[in-house]
C-alpha cells in the first residue's frame, strides 16, 4: 500500500477531482433531498435514481448560447464567475481530511480560509457590476454588504479555537480536539455565530439576498447563461461543501472518531468519519434551506452587527480570560 | 318585472327621500330596475355635492365607492322613462353601515362628454375615472393623469363604444412592422415626470426600476415602475393592461348563456366563483328561483375554489418573503382540491359549470367519498402551515406593520374582502346580505387587527378553514331534488321535457339557440369572491344577451391601492405587500 | 522561491500600472485588486505568511471590497470615462512624473549599492512571533494606530447620522 502524505500530486488529484465530484452530486442530492421534503420528486430520470441529472446539466450549460450582454462591461463580467470556484478550491487545499490526507498543510490555514472567503466576494459584486442591469446592481451592492459584514463576525468567532488550540493550522486544531475534546462545548456560541455567518458567506438560503428571487429576480446573476452562470452555481455547492467540512474540522474532532467508533485503518477512518460528519452538516443545510424565510436586508445588517458582532467578541473575551486564568 | 317596480314604487327608499329633501325632487329623476335597488338620475353640476352628501352627511353614510362606469346608450332601444342621453356615467356608492346601496346616473351627450373627477371624494375613483376616458372616452376634468390604462398608449378610439369593431376580422389585419415595434415600445417607456415624480433629490439620484411586466413576483404580467433610494421604495406606479381581452366587449357579443365561460377566465384562480354572480344576476332579471340542491352545490364548489385561491395566495406569499416549501404543500392541497373539482365538474381550473337556473349535471355518484377524505385531511395541514408560516417569528417581522391600512383607507381606496376585514371591519357580504342560500350555513367572519401585510395574510389562512367548515356543512346536508330549476328560462332547458311533442320541442330548440330572451331591466348582483366583492352589473334590452356588461374586480381596484401601501418601505416589503393584496392579472385587466 | 519572487514582482509591477492608466475605474479596481494578490505572494515568499495573508484578508478582502462597493453606489457612466480620459493626458501626468523619475533612479541606486538584505525564504516569521513583537515592543505603537482607528471610527459614524 502506497503512502499517504499531505501535498502529493496523487492527494492533490484524488481531493480535488473528489471535491469537484462531490460538488455535482451534491446538487442532485439536494435537488432530491429538497423534492423529497416539500412533497415532490426532483430530479429521477436521468440515469438510476436521476444520479445522472448534474451530467445531464453540465452539458446543457456548456451546448448553451454563452451569451455577453452587449451592454456589460466584458472584462468584469468574464471574469467574475471564474472567481468562486477557484477560490473555493483552493479553500479546500488546507482542510484536513485524515491524517495524511490533504494537499496543504499550512501554518496559517484558518487565516487562508478566511482570505479567500474575502476574495469569493468579488465575485458576486464583480457580477452585479459589471452585468450593467438594475437588479444585478442591487444584487451586487447586498452581496458586497452582506459579505463584508459577516466575514467580520466569522472571522471574529474562530479566534476562540484559535486561542484554545494555539494555532491556525487545521491539523493541530484537529489534535488539539482529539486531546481536549470537540470545541463545539467549549465554543458553543462560536460554534453558532460561524455556522450563521458561514452560511452567509456562501449566500445559501436563507441568506441568498443577493438572488433574492422574488424580489429582485436573480440578483447578481440575472445576466449570466450557460457555462458561466453554472461556474457561480457550482462554486455556491463546492462554498456549501467547503462550509460542511469546515464545521467538523474546526469544532467536531475533524477525522477523529466519536465515541470510540474508530475503523481498524487510521486513514480510511479519518476519511469515513470526516465524510460522514460533512455529510450531516450538507444535509442540515438543505433542511434550513427547506425552512427558513429570507431576512429583509436591514433586519440582516442589524442582526449582525447588533447580535453576531457582540456575541462573537464577548466569545472571545470570555476564551481569552479563562485562558489566562487556567495559564496563570 | 311591472310588479316588483309598483312595490318599490309605493315605498320610497329613505336614502331616496333624503335626497329629495336636501336637494328637491327637481334634481333627480327615479329609475326602476328589476333587482329594487334605488337608481337615481342627477345632472353633472349636482353630481359631485350628491356624492359628497352621501358619504358624509346621510345616515348611515355611503363610505364607498364601490364602482364608476359608463354606458353607451346610443344603440338602445329600451329606455322607458329615462332621461335622453348618449353617454352615461354610473356610480355606485355603497354603505357599510346601512348595509344598502344605491345608483347615482349622470347623462352626457356626444358633443359634450365631461364630468367633473370625484378623486377628491374617494381616492379609488382615480383608475376606474382612467378606465372610462380609456374604454368610453369621457373626460374627467380635474383628473391628475387621464391616461389610457388598460389599452396600449397608441390605441386609437374607445374600446367600449358601440360603433368600435368587436373582432379582430372587422378591422384591417395586424402587422407588426418594426417601426411599430419601436413606436410601441417607445410608447412603453416610463417618463417619472408623467406621474410627478422626480429623478433626483438634493443628495442622491433615484433608480427607476421596472419590477415586471415579467417578474418572479409579479404574480402575472403587471408592471411596477419603482422609484427606489438604495433599496428604499419611494414611490411605484402599478402600469397594467397586459391582459387586456376586453370581455365586457365580449359579453355584448354573446348570449346570455355563452357569456358563461368566460366569466370563469376573469379570475382565473376562482373557477365557477365567477359564474355565480352572473349567473345569479340573470336569474334575477329571469325571475328564476333555483332549488336548494342547486344553491348548496353551488355553496360547495365555491367554497372549493376560495380554498384554491387562498391556498395559491399562502404558498406564493410565502415563497415572496423566502420560505420555500409552503409553496409546494399548498400546491398538493390545491391538487387534493381540483381532483374533486375535476370528478364534479369535469375540469379543473375554468369549469364553467353553472348555469341560468341550475348547474351543468347532478352530482356523481359516490361524490362525497372525496369530499369527505378532504374535509378530514385539510384542517390538519392547516395547522402545520400555521406552526411553519404564520407562527414564525422571522415571517412576523418581515410582515407586522408593513403595508398598513386602517378602515377608513381601505373605504378611500374601496377595498374589499380579506384586504378589508384585515382592518378589523367585520363585513362579509355571505353574511350581511346571504345569496344562494348562505344564510343556511354556520360560519365565521375572521377579521384581523392591524391590516397590515400579516393581518391580511391570517384572515385569509382563517377564511380557509371556515371554508371547510362550509363544505362540510354542504357535504352533511346536501338536499336531494333537481339540479335545475323547473322554469321555462332555464338554459339550458331540462331535457326529459323537450320530447313531449312539436311545441316542447320547439321550445326546446330556441332556448338552446338563443337562450333566454328576458324584459329589458338593469340587474346588479354582487358577491363575496376570493379576493373582494365581484359584482356584475347587466343591462338587458331585450335581445338575446347582454347590452352592457359591466364587471367590477376586486383586483383592479385594490392594485392601485399598492403605492399606497408601500411608500416608505424596503423592496423586500413591496414584494409582500404585492403578495397580500392577491390579485389576478386577468381579473385585473378583463 | 526566488524564481516565485520574480513572477509576483513583475505582475505587482505590471498590473499597478495597469491599474493608474485605466479611464474604467471597475478594471482599474480590478488590476490593483491583482497587485494586491501578488503582493501577498511576494511577502510569502519572503517568509512572511501572517503578513501574506493579512494582505489578502485586509486590503484585497475588505478595503477593496469597499472600492467596488463606492464604485457600485456612484454608478459610474460614461461621462466619467471621458472625464478620466482627459485626465489621462500627457500635460498632466508628465510633469509629476519626470520629478519622480530622479527620485526612482535614488532608490534604485540605493538598492543595488546595498548587499546586506539577507537571502530569502530562510526565516519564517509565524503568527505567534508577530503578535508577541506587535504586544511586546511595539504596544504603544499598536494602541495609537487603534487609538487612531477608533477616532476615525466615531468621526464616520458622526457623519453617516447627519
Amino acid at each position: 500500500m502506497f503512502e499517504f502524505v499531505v501535498g502529493s500530486p496523487l492527494n492533490i488529484v484524488l481531493i480535488l477531482g473528489a471535491v469537484l465530484v462531490a460538488a455535482a452530486l451534491l446538487i442532485w442530492v439536494e435537488r432530491r433531498v429538497l423534492g423529497f421534503l416539500n412533497e415532490r420528486l426532483g430530479p429521477n430520470r436521468v440515469g438510476p435514481w436521476g444520479i445522472a441529472q448534474s451530467l445531464a446539466d453540465v452539458g446543457k450549460l456548456i451546448t448553451k448560447e454563452d451569451w455577453v450582454p452587449p451592454f456589460a462591461d466584458k472584462l468584469p463580467f468574464i471574469v467574475a464567475p471564474i472567481i468562486v470556484p477557484v477560490v473555493m478550491l483552493l479553500s479546500f487545499a488546507v482542510i484536513p481530511i485524515a491524517p495524511g490526507v490533504g494537499i496543504m498543510d499550512l501554518n496559517i490555514g484558518l487565516l487562508w480560509v478566511l482570505a479567500m472567503a474575502g476574495l469569493g466576494s468579488y465575485s458576486a459584486m464583480l457580477g452585479g457590476l459589471a452585468s450593467n442591469n438594475k437588479f444585478s446592481l442591487l444584487g451586487g451592492l447586498r452581496a458586497a454588504g452582506q459579505m463584508i459584514s459577516y466575514e467580520v463576525f466569522m472571522g471574529i468567532s474562530i479566534l476562540g479555537i484559535v486561542i484554545l488550540s494555539d494555532s491556525f493550522n487545521l491539523r493541530e486544531i484537529v489534535e488539539a480536539q482529539h486531546k481536549h475534546g470537540w470545541f463545539v462545548f467549549p465554543q458553543f456560541i462560536g460554534f453558532i455565530v460561524f455556522v450563521i455567518a458561514g452560511l452567509a458567506e456562501t449566500k445559501r438560503w436563507p441568506f441568498d439576498l443577493a438572488e433574492g428571487e422574488s424580489e429582485i429576480i436573480s440578483g447578481f446573476n440575472t445576466e449570466y447563461s450557460g457555462m458561466k452562470f453554472g461556474l457561480f452555481f457550482v462554486g455556491e455547492y463546492i462554498g456549501m461543501l467547503l462550509l460542511s467540512a469546515l464545521i467538523p474540522v474546526l469544532f467536531f474532532g475533524g477525522w477523529y472518531a466519536p465515541f470510540g467508533l474508530e475503523l481498524p485503518n487510521a486513514i480510511i477512518s479519518g476519511i469515513f468519519w470526516m465524510c460522514a460528519k460533512t455529510g450531516c452538516w450538507i444535509f442540515f443545510f438543505i433542511l434550513v434551506r427547506a425552512a427558513l424565510v429570507r431576512p429583509r436586508y436591514d433586519q440582516l445588517m442589524n442582526y449582525g452587527w447588533l447580535v453576531m458582532l457582540p456575541l462573537s467578541l464577548l466569545n472571545l473575551l470570555v476564551t481569552g480570560a479563562v485562558v489566562l486564568a487556567q495559564g496563570n | 318585472m311591472n310588479a316588483a317596480a309598483n312595490t318599490a314604487n309605493a315605498e320610497l327608499p329613505a336614502v331616496i327621500k333624503a335626497l329629495y329633501e336636501k336637494f328637491g325632487e327637481s334634481a333627480f329623476v327615479r329609475q326602476h330596475t328589476a333587482e329594487g335597488m334605488p337608481t337615481l338620475w342627477t345632472g353633472r353640476d349636482k353630481v359631485l355635492a350628491v356624492l359628497r352628501y352621501l358619504r358624509d352627511e346621510h345616515r348611515p353614510r355611503y363610505e364607498m365607492l364601490l364602482d364608476v362606469t359608463a354606458i353607451d346608450e346610443r344603440t338602445r332601444i329600451n329606455r322607458q322613462g329615462q332621461p335622453a342621453s348618449d353617454f352615461t356615467v354610473v356610480y355606485h356608492p355603497t354603505s357599510f353601515s346601512g348595509n344598502c346601496d344605491i345608483r347615482i346616473k349622470v347623462a352626457l351627450q356626444m358633443n359634450d362628454l365631461n364630468m367633473p373627477t370625484a378623486i377628491p371624494l374617494w381616492s379609488s375613483a382615480n383608475w376606474q375615472e382612467r378606465e372610462i376616458w380609456d374604454l368610453f372616452g369621457i373626460v374627467f376634468t380635474g383628473h391628475p393623469n387621464l391616461s389610457r390604462i388598460l389599452c396600449p398608449p397608441t390605441w386609437k378610439g374607445h374600446a367600449l363604444r358601440k360603433d368600435h369593431p368587436a373582432r379582430a376580422t372587422e378591422m384591417e389585419p395586424y402587422r407588426m412592422s418594426d417601426e411599430i415595434q419601436d413606436r410601441e415600445q417607445e410608447a412603453l417607456r416610463f417618463k417619472p415626470e408623467e406621474w410627478g415624480l422626480t429623478r433626483k433629490s438634493e443628495n442622491s439620484e433615484f433608480m427607476f426600476l421596472n419590477f415586471g411586466p415579467n417578474h418572479p413576483a409579479a404574480h402575472g404580467v403587471i408592471r411596477f415602475a419603482l422609484q427606489l433610494d438604495g433599496e428604499n421604495v419611494l414611490d411605484v406606479v402599478p402600469d397594467v393592461g397586459y391582459h387586456h381581452r376586453g370581455a365586457e366587449k365580449m359579453a355584448e357579443r354573446q348570449t346570455w348563456h355563452t357569456f358563461i365561460p368566460y366569466t370563469d377566465r376573469i379570475d382565473y384562480l376562482g373557477g365557477v366563483m365567477n359564474n355565480l354572480p352572473y349567473v345569479m344576476a340573470v336569474e334575477k332579471m329571469a325571475g328564476i328561483k333555483v332549488p336548494q340542491r342547486v344553491e348548496v352545490i353551488r355553496v360547495m364548489l365555491a367554497e372549493f375554489f376560495r380554498i384554491c385561491s387562498h391556498l395559491l395566495f399562502y404558498g406564493t406569499w410565502a415563497v415572496d418573503l423566502g420560505q420555500l416549501s409552503p409553496l409546494f404543500y399548498c400546491f398538493v392541497d390545491r391538487e387534493k382540491a381540483f381532483n374533486i373539482i375535476e370528478s364534479i365538474t369535469g375540469a379543473r381550473m375554468h369549469p364553467g359549470w353553472f348555469r341560468i337556473g341550475g348547474v351543468a349535471q347532478d352530482l356523481p355518484k359516490g361524490w362525497d367519498k372525496l369530499i369527505r377524505e378532504f374535509v378530514d385531511y385539510f384542517p390538519a395541514r392547516l395547522a402545520e402551515y400555521d406552526k411553519m408560516v404564520m407562527a414564525n417569528s422571522m415571517i412576523r417581522q418581515r410582515t407586522r406593520g408593513v403595508g398598513v391600512i386602517d378602515t377608513a383607507g381601505a373605504f378611500d381606496w374601496a377595498m374589499t374582502g380579506p384586504a378589508l376585514r384585515a382592518t378589523g371591519l367585520e363585513w362579509d357580504y355571505r353574511k350581511q346580505r346571504p345569496y344562494s342560500g348562505y344564510e343556511n350555513f354556520e360560519f365565521e367572519v375572521p377579521i384581523g387587527v392591524n391590516g397590515d401585510c400579516y393581518d391580511r395574510a391570517a384572515v385569509r389562512v382563517e377564511e380557509m378553514r371556515q371554508s371547510c367548515r362550509i363544505i362540510k356543512q354542504c357535504l352533511e346536508n346536501m338536499p336531494e331534488g333537481p339540479y335545475k330549476a323547473d322554469h321555462p328560462l332555464t338554459t339550458p332547458p331540462i331535457k326529459e321535457k323537450s320530447k313531449l311533442d312539436i311545441e316542447t320541442l320547439i321550445n326546446h330548440f330556441l332556448s338552446v339557440s338563443w337562450g333566454p330572451v328576458m324584459d329589458p331591466t338593469e340587474v346588479t348582483m354582487t358577491i363575496e369572491a376570493t379576493k373582494g366583492l365581484n359584482m356584475y352589473y347587466l343591462i338587458n334590452d331585450g335581445g338575446i344577451g347582454s347590452y352592457r356588461t359591466r364587471i367590477r374586480t376586486p383586483s383592479f381596484i385594490h392594485i392601485q391601492a399598492i403605492p399606497f401601501l408601500s411608500r416608505g418601505l424596503m423592496l423586500a416589503d413591496f414584494t409582500a405587500v404585492v403578495a397580500t393584496t392577491d390579485f389576478v392579472m386577468a381579473d385585473v385587466d378583463r | 522561491m526566488n524564481l516565485l519572487f520574480y513572477i509576483a514582482a513583475v505582475v505587482s509591477v505590471l498590473s499597478t500600472l495597469i491599474a493608474i492608466t485605466r479611464v474604467n475605474v471597475t478594471h482599474a479596481l480590478l488590476y490593483f485588486i491583482l497587485s494586491l494578490i501578488s503582493l501577498a505572494t511576494i511577502f510569502y515568499t519572503i517568509g512572511a505568511h501572517f503578513a501574506a495573508v493579512l494582505e489578502v484578508i485586509v486590503y484585497a478582502g475588505a478595503i477593496m471590497v469597499m472600492y467596488v462597493f463606492v464604485a457600485m453606489m456612484l454608478n459610474l457612466g460614461h461621462a466619467t470615462i471621458d472625464q478620466e480620459r482627459a485626465w489621462l493626458k500627457p500635460t498632466i501626468w508628465i510633469g509629476p512624473s519626470l520629478m519622480a523619475a530622479p527620485l526612482l533612479a535614488a532608490l534604485v541606486f540605493v538598492l543595488l549599492k546595498d548587499t546586506s538584505a539577507a537571502e530569502m525564504g530562510h526565516t519564517v516569521t509565524a503568527a505567534k512571533q508577530v503578535g508577541i513583537a506587535l504586544f511586546g515592543p511595539y504596544v504603544l505603537a499598536v494602541e495609537l494606530a487603534s487609538m487612531l482607528l477608533l477616532a476615525g471610527l466615531v468621526g464616520a459614524y458622526h457623519l453617516a447620522r447627519k
